[in-house]
């Protein structure tokens, strides 16, 4: 459906995008108060760049890659422009005199002799080596230690420990919620605190503390009679599997994972595992759900 | 600060903001091909700034250059990608945007997602301001029928489910 036949289609966007101010803005504003339909569509547009702003504002927040950090300015210090049709440049064009050149190319005659006794000493070296590593890691009987499986649901429960009965749990409370929110945003690229009050969960509050990899976000949920606490563990999911073997995790607790753009989510709790499945899916629920602005 | 080095901040203080324009553009090519295209707007606004094509005294240049060498750069990688399957778990709006003309979904992150003006929207897209304006009122047009309401929880528990896994 388009504007009514009083206005312009590209008046009602001017005014959304800011294009317009003074008279000609109090024109299109007069104009929506008495047209509910054009008041409708301008509605719908300003809801539109809300969502797209809130499914992507949080890219803005991340910290770049490593190879994007101060490329700018790597750019501005590397001077000449970049050579950017793959070809390798050996040492650098001469401009010096015939005489020069009868004396470079002598000096580099002795340079090649050098370098090629100087390689073939590495080699021997390196061909000693590389024996001695081969009967070393050959030797029957010693096998070499298998890597511990890393997994961010021991990380949870690490952190489920360490903050959940502490007398100061959260570093951020619920009550300031605004600030909450910023501080995870800021450190983890990414925040929401899912509301689980349906399911008698309060949230206390949040804090930072240490990943798998870098930082991670801890909320931290009460239950209505104060008889148990459950956290909800976030971090960036770099490229760590799920564990192929159970983690371990406290007898008493129940732990749910899940990945969703781009993080890993554990949920990490007392609850009987009906209860803490409820709780994990609302949870993930709401952390996929772009919040609208009013 | 020089000029020179002035707009070399400035194409800095943008990388965040040109990351999530490239995100946005590239819904449907991924993470790694969007900051593979921000790495090389960075790279061609730079250059641009060494050869002195851009001066020091206009507020915003080096800015408008990073975008429109972005833009340009998706505009001839992202053609293979329109096909593209598009993952379930993209929230509405973004599962829209895949579903435009690139010309008209680069129209309209410019505006409501960037902030930028028609005329600055209009140059970064290479295009003129009229032209632009109407492949924004085509985007809104096409969007208008994505729904943008948070699903129900039963909707949300349904979706969100078939990927939980419970540990023990």
């Amino acid at each position: 459906m388009g504007p009514s036949p009083a206005m312009e289609e590209a008046d009602l966007h001017a005014l959304v995008d800011n294009e317009i101010s003074g008279e000609e803005r109090r024109r299109v504003e007069d104009h929506l108060a008495g047209c509910p339909e054009d008041a409708a569509l301008v509605e719908g547009w300003r809801r539109q760049n809300a969502a797209l702003r809130a499914a992507f504002e949080p890219v803005a927040q991340e910290r770049p890659p490593l190879s994007l950090r101060n490329a700018a300015q790597r750019n501005a210090a590397a001077g000449a422009p970049p050579i950017e049709s793959g070809a390798i440049h050996w040492g650098r064009p001469s401009n010096s005199t015939r005489s020069m050149r009868r004396f470079e190319e002598e000096s580099a005659g002795r340079r090649r002799a050098r370098a090629l006794a100087s390689t073939f000493g590495a080699l021997l070296v390196g061909a000693a080596i590389a024996g001695a590593a081969v009967f070393v890691l050959t030797r029957p009987g010693v096998a070499p230690p298998a890597a511990p499986e890393p997994s961010y649901v021991e990380r949870a429960d690490l952190a489920y420990h360490t903050y959940v009965f502490d007398p100061r749990p959260v570093e951020f409370d619920a009550a300031q919620r605004e600030a909450l929110l910023d501080a995870l945003r800021l450190r983890l690229g990414f925040a929401r605190a899912p509301d689980l009050s349906s399911l008698d969960l309060k949230l206390l509050g949040a804090r930072v503390a240490p990943g798998l990899r870098g930082p991670a976000g801890v909320l931290i949920y009460e239950r209505g009679d104060l008889s148990a606490r459950v956290a909800l563990y976030y971090e960036k999911a770099e490229s760590v599997g799920f564990p192929r073997l159970a983690p371990r995790v406290d007898q008493a607790l129940t732990a749910i994972e899940w990945r969703a753009a781009g993080y890993e989510f554990v949920l990490i709790g007392p609850l009987g595992p009906e209860a803490m499945q409820q709780a994990a899916e609302r949870a993930a629920a709401e952390m996929l759900t772009p919040t609208l602005a009013p | 600060m020089g000029d020179r080095e002035a707009l070399f901040a400035e194409v800095e203080e943008a990388t965040p903001t040109l990351r999530r324009y490239a995100r946005a553009l590239c819904v449907l090519a991924g993470s790694i091909a969007a900051d593979d295209l921000v790495q090389s707007a960075i790279d061609k606004a730079a250059m641009a700034i060494r050869e002195r094509r851009l001066r020091g005294g206009e507020p915003g240049a080096a800015r408008l250059c990073a975008y429109h060498a972005l833009t340009s750069a998706a505009r001839e990688e992202l053609s293979g990608f329109e096909s593209a399957k598009l993952s379930a778990r993209l929230p509405p709006i973004a599962q829209g945007l895949a579903s435009l003309p690139f010309e008209e979904r680069a129209a309209i992150l410019l505006i409501a997602l960037e902030g930028f003006s028609y005329d600055a929207a209009a140059e970064i897209a290479g295009t003129r301001r009229e032209t632009l304006v109407a492949r924004l009122m085509r985007a809104r047009a096409a969007l208008s029928t994505v729904d943008l309401r948070p699903p129900a929880p039963s909707d949300g528990q349904r979706r969100a489910g078939g990927h939980l896994r419970l540990v023990k």
